[in-house]
């Protein structure tokens, strides 16, 4: 490689990326470059393929076709290792540092030499170890152990771990999940800081506006594919990003909150807060539910909308106070809470994958008698025709938008009071959207059924909501009318 | 691994392609029964595997359990050897429950074990517990081998082959009670359940169902099979205490050979290996029975770690 | 040397260092009983130390640590009973083929996981041990056999040489442990993905460490039936052999490396002090085994260790 082909040739090149996990194209044809001190920004909703991309470039999974070029060189099938050792390093969301070791000791084995003989450590390294703790911002707690740390500080060890490899290219997975917004600064200029020293910076993240005012380009990304290129200006005014984040036009038919005629709501979440280890997944977050009220809880992935739902469900222990009908729920079983009336159709779906789809709604009407279970299997026949036709073919046979349409059925087969659904359109084409949402609005107008509905998908969850909650960073960031949504809330949301 | 039935039966002065024939015959029926004992052993274990994702390894040892209880009850004139085969049944479950509460529910539920480790402990405890009833028995019993008097004595001729009848009995009562078993999975409410706990757990808590029950519950079928097989086995070719380490090896390779969880696999597999040791042990030398399925089970897991019937 | 001198300055290594001290001193006013007793216990803490270093450090189960231990006992017995081969020839070889059924063992290692390779190496146990009763007329079969030469018949010479050999398989197995090359072992241990991506080859650092760990466990066999004059199914080969290495090194507190040696004394002492039970000693042992793992998981080194590292 000759010194002038380097300023010709980016830093990190991605060519045609395409990669299939089974019958399913999770990144097709992706293409990109980064130059040196340049950062990019790769976004998309969950399931759009967007951290699959930096694992292909990581080597982490091997790629079906496509090229991924380190300057120049062809990359692509490596092992990560000899990956990482070409200079591309990586900063997971989710870190596992060595428990039993200090943090300097977990910044020293980012810099050791991937090799057998060394029985001790280079002098210097104790010295760089200490600098790139000084840099993050850890030089104070370097003899400490991680499991001692705020969450913060283990992200600054994240990038620590990073920052000792000297990569030229940087991957940074989220960079900014779970920070309060101070933390969020010193995280940027530590980002920035990367741009100055030359390196190529790749960012993953849920949506533009978190990393908009520190990428230089912004590449977008739904269902797998490339949706949308540019600033990140150009990225947020893009007609397609903002139909995938926000839908188009929304015709809303709420009826106002006095119309719910039950003075105590049926579900009172009060100050609700919720801690993954030392991660704050919810922040003191209120809402209420009347009887017969369809309420939309909005807000992007990893804001805590299925963390709240879980909480409600009792799946995970949280502090606060969960009113059911009045009475306090902690203490109680999953599923008794779900034999309680509270139903739970989760992101997940969590079908039974072997089982027939007339064998999944059968469990789901086990608590019924047997003729309340025919008339409501007719019923939901009747609201899902495709299930009927369906029924002895097994549930993980189904596609994407058959098996959500299961998933809601076998939840109300459980004739809930109360029905959570949890991100029913996570991954599904735009035909299947407006057959849930014809599906959703018949249940409101013929049941008094009662509907808390988690989405990122503003346009799904606005037009039937009667109510609207806007979930950001484990807080309730607005709460009010659908019909104000888009005026009051609709700017910060993309 | 188990030895073969004692019973001599070598035919004598017949034309060689009537003593092939006939040996064929033999390997062919006493495989069958081993091999149905072998499904009846395996299929509990995977089904704790399947529904609580436990691999017990004090299985010989409740398995062996049950048959000394049996074998001390039988002998017992007050009990005979139906009741004493029934009671020693019913010290299967109870010590499989006892598993439960006192090795696996404590482990799964401990704070001070990461997540990632319980599964090593739970090898580990298992195994001690194991160890412990090995070890009680040999004291109350000595390790002495036991044989139950048959359900049904006497001998009969299958096509030339002498066969006594409590192998066929022995075959027939394994299939019974995996058809059995089969029906309540797959036609009762509770089975249904189980079915769709070993499917995926947490849709079933999300349909009202305790998972904790669901675990009693199989913890309760566990003992009944792993009973059964045990009596069984005293009866047809005899249990110590020092058979117990080998039998959880057996059954451990052959849910491994059929895929973890998966039951038809193990059934499967309990014949793939039930036979391949009657032929060896037939056609080459008893003392080299177990290899063949050993080498066997290298090669699947090498290639197909899921086993030959499981899901990934 | 920053690493030497964290040696040097871990409270640990002077207590162990003390420990030695006070034991090699033992010979001076304990019976030749005794000594036997513990000098088969110093064999046993090697085996488990080196199984702590695949399962505590590598995060590889391995439960049958008594395929490599039986590897490189048989590999010397049957060069020394049949070939005459001296004793320090036998040992090494004994080692190297161990270190050859390392490497064998690591290959699945290195595709399957948790409980696939688990049975991979309870396989390879229970081959080894059909084909020592198989080629009977080399190994003895079931009955064992005996070698020509020992190290001594000399009880406090015998014990003086486990003490150092295990000592000094103790030195160097805890000092690989902290060094550079057990945190990379433990980071791939613990997380391979991120381990990758920091750059280390997995793969690599893993068969170093089976081959570490095979080594100990041969050399530490070989030696065992060099003091013992025999070779037997039973006393190196068996499940039960391996399950008593795992219990002492889950006992004495995983890793901890240091851990294995204390939980195999303390398993051979706790069984002759519970001799008077007779055949109950047995039940006993893994009962008291059992309730430290559902009551302190985490051994009896590590809830020493544990206080200290909250600094």
């Amino acid at each position: 490689m000759t010194g002038g082909s380097l300023l010709e040739v980016p830093l990190l090149e991605v060519r045609g990326l395409t990669k299939r996990f089974g019958g399913l194209v999770a990144v097709k044809n992706i293409g990109f470059a980064i130059e040196a001190g340049e950062i990019l920004g790769l976004i998309g909703p969950n399931g759009s393929g967007k951290s699959t991309v930096m694992k292909l470039i990581m080597g982490i999974i091997r790629p079906n076709a496509g090229s991924v070029r380190l300057a120049g060189e062809d990359v692509s099938g490596w092992p990560s290792h000899r990956i990482a050792r070409r200079g591309v390093g990586i900063v997971f969301q989710h870190s596992r540092p060595l428990h039993r070791q200090t943090v300097l000791e977990n910044i020293k084995l980012a810099l050791l030499p991937d090799s057998l003989i060394r029985l001790f450590a280079d002098p210097e390294v104790d010295g760089r170890a200490r600098a790139i703790a000084e840099r993050v911002g850890l030089d104070r707690v370097v003899d400490r152990r991680p499991a001692t740390l705020p969450f913060a500080d283990l992200r600054r060890l994240e990038l620590a771990k990073a920052i000792a490899r000297d990569p030229r290219v940087v991957l940074v997975d989220e960079p900014f999940a779970g920070l309060t917004s101070a933390e969020v600064e010193t995280f940027s200029d530590l980002i920035r800081g990367f741009r100055a020293e030359g390196r190529a910076v790749l960012l993953v993240d849920h949506n533009v506006k978190s990393v908009a005012a520190l990428v230089d380009r912004v590449l977008a990304m739904y269902l797998g594919e490339r949706i949308a290129e540019g600033s990140a200006e150009a990225v947020m005014r893009d007609e397609t990003v903002r139909r995938v984040y926000l839908g188009g036009s929304i015709e809303t038919a709420s009826r106002p909150e006095t119309a719910f005629a039950d003075a105590v709501p049926l579900l009172q979440v009060e100050a609700l807060s919720v801690l993954y280890g030392k991660a704050q997944a919810l922040d003191h977050v209120s809402i209420h539910v009347h009887e017969g009220e369809f309420v939309s809880v909005v807000g992007l992935n990893g804001a805590g909308k299925t963390t709240l739902f879980n909480a409600i469900s009792g799946l995970v222990p949280y502090s606060g106070g969960i009113r059911w009908g009045g009475a306090r729920l902690d203490g109680i079983t999953p599923a008794a809470i779900a034999r309680g009336g509270i139903v739970h159709c989760p992101e997940s779906r969590e079908l039974f994958g072997d089982m027939t789809v007339r064998e999944n709604l059968d469990l789901g009407g086990q608590h019924q008698t047997k003729i309340e279970r025919a008339e409501r299997l007719q019923w939901l026949f009747d609201l899902f025709p495709i299930l009927q036709s369906r029924q002895s073919q097994t549930a993980g046979t189904l596609s994407g938008g058959e098996q959500q349409m299961l998933a809601i059925a076998r939840a109300l087969m459980m004739k809930p009071r109360l029905l959570i659904l949890d991100e029913p359109t996570l991954g599904l084409a735009p035909v299947i959207l407006e057959q849930l949402s014809k599906a959703l609005e018949r249940l409101r107008r013929t049941t008094p059924i009662t509907v808390l509905l988690g989405e990122q998908n503003v346009t799904f969850a606005l037009p039937h909501a009667d109510r609207v909650y806007v979930l950001e960073h484990s807080r309730i960031v607005w709460e009010g009318d659908p019909g104000r949504f888009a005026k009051e809330a609709g700017a910060g949301y993309l | 691994m188990v030895g073969l039935p004692s019973s001599s039966r070598k035919s004598r002065s017949l034309e060689p392609a009537i003593v092939r024939a006939m040996l064929g015959l033999q390997i062919l029926i006493d495989g069958f029964a081993i091999s149905a004992l072998y499904a009846l052993g395996a299929t509990g274990f995977t089904l704790i595997f399947g529904v609580s994702g436990v691999l017990n390894l004090s299985h010989g040892a409740i398995m062996v359990a049950a048959a000394v209880a049996a074998w001390a009850l039988a002998g017992n004139p007050l009990f005979g050897t139906y009741l004493g085969a029934l009671l020693g049944v019913g010290v299967g479950v109870v010590v499989a429950f006892a598993t439960y509460f006192i090795v696996v529910r404590p482990i799964q539920r401990s704070r001070a074990i990461a997540e990632v480790e319980k599964e090593i402990f739970i090898l580990t405890g298992t195994l001690l517990w194991g160890i412990m009833i090995q070890e009680a028995i040999a004291y109350l019993y000595t390790s002495n081998p036991k044989t139950v008097r048959p359900l049904v004595d006497g001998v009969i001729g299958i096509a030339g082959v002498r066969t006594p009848i409590n192998e066929l009995v022995t075959a027939a009562i394994c299939w019974s009670v995996i058809g059995l078993l089969w029906l309540l999975v797959n036609r009762t409410r509770a089975g249904k359940v189980l079915l769709a706990a070993s499917i995926n757990p947490r849709g079933v808590t999300l349909l009202g169902f305790e998972l904790s029950s669901v675990y009693l519950l199989v913890w309760a079928i566990y003992g009944v099979l792993a009973g059964i097989a045990g009596v069984l086995l005293a009866m047809f070719l005899g249990v110590s205490s020092d058979g117990i380490g080998p039998l959880t090896a057996s059954a451990f390779s052959i849910v491994v050979l059929g895929g973890l969880g998966s039951v038809s696999g193990s059934l499967a597999a309990a014949y793939v290996v039930g036979y391949i040791e009657t032929i060896t042990a037939y056609m080459i030398s008893p003392a080299y029975r177990t290899i063949p399925v050993l080498l066997l089970l290298v090669l699947v897991v090498y290639l197909r770690p899921q086993g030959l019937l499981g899901r990934r | 040397m920053i690493a030497l001198r964290a040696i040097t300055r871990s409270r640990l290594v002077w207590i162990s260092l003390l420990i030695v001290a006070i034991a090699a001193t033992l010979p001076l006013y304990v019976s030749a009983y005794i000594l036997g007793l513990l000098t088969l216990a110093y064999y046993f803490g090697v085996f488990a130390m080196a199984w702590d270093l695949l399962f505590g450090f590598a995060g590889e189960v391995n439960f049958g640590p008594t395929f490599l231990i039986g590897l490189g006992a048989y590999t010397a017995g049957i060069l020394n009973s049949r070939y005459g081969l001296s004793i320090p020839v036998c040992v090494v070889a004994g080692a190297a083929a161990a270190v050859a059924g390392g490497v064998l063992l690591a290959l699945p290692a290195l595709r399957l996981r948790g409980p696939y390779f688990g049975l991979i190496t309870l396989v390879a146990v229970l081959l080894l041990q059909n084909m020592i009763v198989i080629f009977a007329s080399v190994t003895g079969g079931e009955i064992g056999m005996t070698v020509t030469d020992v190290l001594s018949i000399d009880e406090t010479e015998n014990y003086e040489y486990a003490l150092l050999f295990m000592a000094l398989s103790g030195a160097i197995l805890f000092g690989l442990s902290r060094s550079p090359i057990g945190l990379i072992l433990q980071a791939s241990g613990q997380d391979p993905i991120e381990a990758a991506a920091l750059g280390f080859n997995v793969a690599k650092h893993k068969l170093a460490a089976f081959c570490v760990s095979a080594l100990f466990s041969g050399l530490a066999g070989a030696l065992l039936i060099f003091y013992l004059g025999t070779a037997s199914v039973g006393t190196v080969v068996d499940i039960s052999v391996g399950v008593q290495v795992i219990i002492a090194a889950v006992l004495g507190g995983r890793r901890t490396i240091l851990g294995g040696a204390i939980g195999a004394v303390f398993l051979i002492v706790a069984g002759e002090v519970l001799r008077p039970l007779g055949e109950l000693s047995t039940f006993v042992v893994s009962a008291v085994a059992l309730a430290v793992i559902l009551f302190f998981p985490a051994g009896l080194l590590g809830m020493l260790m544990r206080g200290r590292e909250m600094r």
